[in-house]
């Protein structure tokens, strides 16, 4: 199913989203800007944006085999989007950068960290923090506590001072980023959006690839063709909820929108899960307030023992606010934490008598034809109302 | 010696399964569920029962149905290619084979797959009205790491008081921790005796005495204090009579980079000892670091559980820091046992130890010490065979001329 859209500004978002360079990127640096690379979506953008640096969120765009990574990180044990996008950095493709942060997540990403640092490309400024793996006041002063050691890393290395005043400024933009992504997914709330789940993806990447204030002012133009445009009109099969890790690529919405269905939500790490609510503005520290949304509003990864409630709610909220027929959990192989949870949620929804699909996948798998078996069945026991 | 001392061990093991996978045990002592460690000396100054689920899942690969129960685990599809010792505690738990514990402690020390059980255990439907406490175990160790896991501990007490109704006695538990220093002591004193050449006494039974010690039924009783006792007296007679393991000549020491497992010590290492003389002088159990408990006040008292905690129990230690402690750990362990080579066995659930097998290959080239790494199931024989790896090891020690050919 295609959405028919046409538009340039689109272009520009889908041609950062399919390469890791992009001319956006391209022009900050020719005009002197640093980019700080960061790999979980629990290392704050506003930290990075407030020293004057672009965030770019390092993932595995382009890798086709891994194989000096798999050097590094055992192929048949270790996920495969840290297998490739490590890849990707040995191969140079992220020179570019002028530092990283790695959020040490889960036991695979927290080692890109150790294997960067030793291998021929480290980059001068390479840091890790931890996000906490439990949601509470001391849990949210103590990443309070990382994220101060970060900004004075950070100050030091770039000679940059980062204020109050400039964190809020941050935290503003970063706002007003997700307040405008959260616009562009509640077009999929009509029956016949003028976005597909595909596109919506590639929206979503580029957000974490280019300057935001200019990627802001691209999406808002968007939405604004988006709101007016004409939609042909197409029958639209199942509308479908994507959730699992951070998928920033378009296949498995290629699949089910190419099956005829629409994928109408998703709880993913480079979707959902970053758009939620908003950074507090007001009051006395930035910082903790940067901590309290990260630790405390959005706990959406089941690296974090308290998240799953937090996960089943949200999940469940969009099932029916977005009026969603079933759901597709997609982790990678060896993804233990994301293997656990879908599992957890599967009985779940089969009691709550909502559809869904558990897929195991490697990162590079494109179409592949099983997938589009699976998710082929899938969809056509959705449609005939059998059980799944 | 060894098959003495092995019956408190089995004695012991036994326990544990009693106590955990018996849904009818009406025992009305209290049970302390945990999905991996937790500090032994609290629940038992609490007098309550404590059971790990992860150490319950990965000594039932060790039942003669262990294969079954690791079949088990993979036919619910929790994730395929996850740690066996898991799966075996994910179907021991959706099975309803574990007793209902009156509190459930999880923390996400020390892997992946821990999490994901602790996630299970939190989501588990029949225990919804079970009181609960999760702790956040850091990646980072530093003083300011051990305090904020110690604060953490504290209030699991204060949570432990609210569900039992009574207060910590504080007097006993500091009464148990003097028993948990002496037995660290002696595990330490057990550590040094093993130092000498050829290796006085059955390297396992270091596995065995912090296994017993911290884990299991007996943990930090006096019965524990008297058996370590035992063995460091006759280890060190040993030593002054210059006598090596009975039966044994010593001609490759080696270190065995990761935990025994279920089958590897009876089977691979047993054979090796016996057959080739290569003896694993140490493995990542048995490798003690232990440093006393802090009785000084509460609040020290509880930054040194958190240190061992976070620093010095097994898994821990090697799956929830860096890269750079767990090669310091190799670099030290090769000098101090006088190993001649590294056995890095890469159990395939290992996400950690997979992700850094490379820097280790790397240390040990350049430190001119001979490393193998095996990549095996050490819970799961079917993977690779006993006889399999048991080759493997010993052309390595041929071709690297540790042992003639
Ligand atoms: S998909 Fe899973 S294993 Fe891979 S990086 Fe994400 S959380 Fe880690
Ligand atoms: S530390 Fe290793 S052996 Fe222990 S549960 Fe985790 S993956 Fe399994």
């Amino acid at each position: 199913m295609k959405s028919g859209l046409q538009s340039e500004v689109f272009e520009g978002f889908a041609s950062a989203a399919r390469s890791i360079s992009n001319p956006e990127l391209e022009k900050w640096k020719g005009g002197g800007g640093k980019v700080l690379g960061y790999t979980c979506s629990f290392v704050p953008e506003e930290l990075i944006v407030a020293a004057g640096l672009m965030p770019f969120r390092i993932r595995g765009t382009g890798s086709l085999t891994a194989e000096s990574a798999n050097e590094y990180f055992e192929a048949a044990n270790v996920c495969s989007f840290i297998r490739h996008t490590f890849d990707q950095v040995l191969q140079g493709r992220y020179d570019f950068l002028d530092g990283a942060v790695i959020g040490g997540g889960c036991d695979a990403n927290r080692h890109i960290y150790d294997n960067w640092q030793k291998s021929p490309v480290k980059p001068q400024f390479l840091e890790t923090i931890f996000f906490p793996h439990a949601s509470g006041e001391p849990m949210a002063l103590e990443f309070r506590g990382q994220l101060a050691g970060l900004k004075t890393k950070i100050e030091q290395h770039f000679g940059a001072e980062i204020t109050d005043e400039k964190l809020r400024s941050a935290v503003r933009l970063c706002n007003e980023t997700r307040s405008l992504q959260r616009d562009l997914y509640a077009l999929r709330q009509s029956a016949n959006p003028p976005i597909t789940g595909g596109e919506t993806v590639e929206v979503m990447v580029a957000g974490s690839s280019m300057p935001k204030e200019r990627y802001n002012t691209m999406l808002r133009t968007l939405l604004e063709e988006l709101r007016g445009a004409t939609v042909p009109e197409r029958k639209i099969g199942a509308r479908i909820m994507i959730v699992g890790p951070g998928h920033d690529d378009t296949s498995m919405c290629d699949i089910v929108e190419e099956l005829g269905g629409l994928v109408a939500a998703d709880l993913t790490c480079f979707g959902g899960k970053v758009i939620f609510g908003s950074v507090q503005e007001e009051g006395p520290d930035p910082l903790q307030a940067i901590a309290d949304y990260q630790v405390l509003a959005r706990p959406f990864c089941p690296k974090n023992l308290g998240a799953h409630p937090h996960i089943q709610k949200e999940l469940l909220d969009q099932v029916r606010a977005l009026r969603v027929d079933g759901v597709i959990g997609q982790s990678f192989l060896c993804c233990n934490m994301w293997g656990g949870e879908l599992y957890i949620l599967h009985k779940e929804l089969k009691e709550a008598g909502i559809p869904m699909l558990r897929l195991e996948r490697e990162y590079v798998s494109g179409s592949s034809g099983q997938l589009q078996t699976r998710v082929q069945a899938f969809l056509e026991t959705i449609s005939g109302g059998g059980s799944c | 010696m060894l098959n003495a001392f092995s019956q408190l061990m089995a004695q012991s093991g036994k326990g544990l399964f009693e106590l955990t996978v018996n849904p009818q045990n009406e025992s009305t002592t209290p049970v302390i569920l945990c999905n991996g460690d937790f500090m032994a000396e609290i629940p038992v100054a609490l007098g309550c029962e404590f059971s790990d689920l992860t150490l319950t899942g990965a000594m039932g690969t060790a039942l003669p149905e262990g294969a079954d129960l690791i079949d088990g685990g993979i036919e619910l599809g929790v994730e395929s290619r996850m740690c066996n010792a898991i799966k075996s505690a994910c179907y021991y738990l959706e099975s309803g084979k574990i007793r209902t514990p009156e509190m459930i402690i999880t923390t996400n020390a020390c892997c992946d797959s821990m999490d994901t059980l602790a996630n299970l255990m939190n989501a588990y439907e029949p225990w919804a009205h079970v009181p609960r406490f999760i702790m956040d175990a850091p990646h980072t160790l530093d003083e300011e790491s051990y305090a904020y896991f110690g604060r953490q501990l504290r209030e699991a007490v204060t949570f432990f008081e609210g569900v039992l109704g009574r207060k910590m006695d504080w007097d006993r538990l500091r009464e148990v921790c003097v028993e948990s220093n002496k037995q660290s002591q002696l595990l330490l004193e057990f550590q040094e005796l093993k130092k000498a050449v050829p290796c006085p006494a059955e390297p396992d039974l270091a596995r065995q005495g912090t296994e017993l010690s911290r884990w299991i039924k007996h943990r930090v009783s006096p019965e524990v204090t008297r058996w370590l006792e035992e063995v460091v007296r006759l280890t060190e007679q040993r030593v002054k009579e210059g006598k090596g393991i009975d039966g044994v000549d010593e001609k490759v020491r080696f270190l065995w980079q990761d935990l025994a497992g279920s089958w590897s010590t009876g089977t691979v290492l047993a054979r090796l000892q016996k057959e080739l003389g290569a003896v694993c002088v140490m493995d990542y159990v048995s490798y003690a670091t232990w440093t006393p408990i802090d009785l000084a006040s509460e609040e020290k008292m509880f930054a040194s559980f958190a240190k061992r905690f976070l620093l010095e129990a097994a898994m821990t230690r090697q799956a929830l820091h860096s890269t750079d402690l767990f090669i310091g750990d190799i670099l030290r362990i090769v000098k101090e046992f006088r190993c001649d080579a590294v056995i890095m066995p890469a159990h395939v659930g290992h996400r950690d130890t997979n992700s850094r097998l490379k820097l280790v290959r790397d240390v040990c080239r350049e430190n001119g010490i001979p490393c193998l790494v095996l990549g095996i199931d050490i819970w799961d024989k079917r993977f690779i065979s006993p006889d399999v790896v048991f080759d493997r090891m010993s052309t390595f020690f041929q071709q690297t001329g540790l042992i003639a050919s």
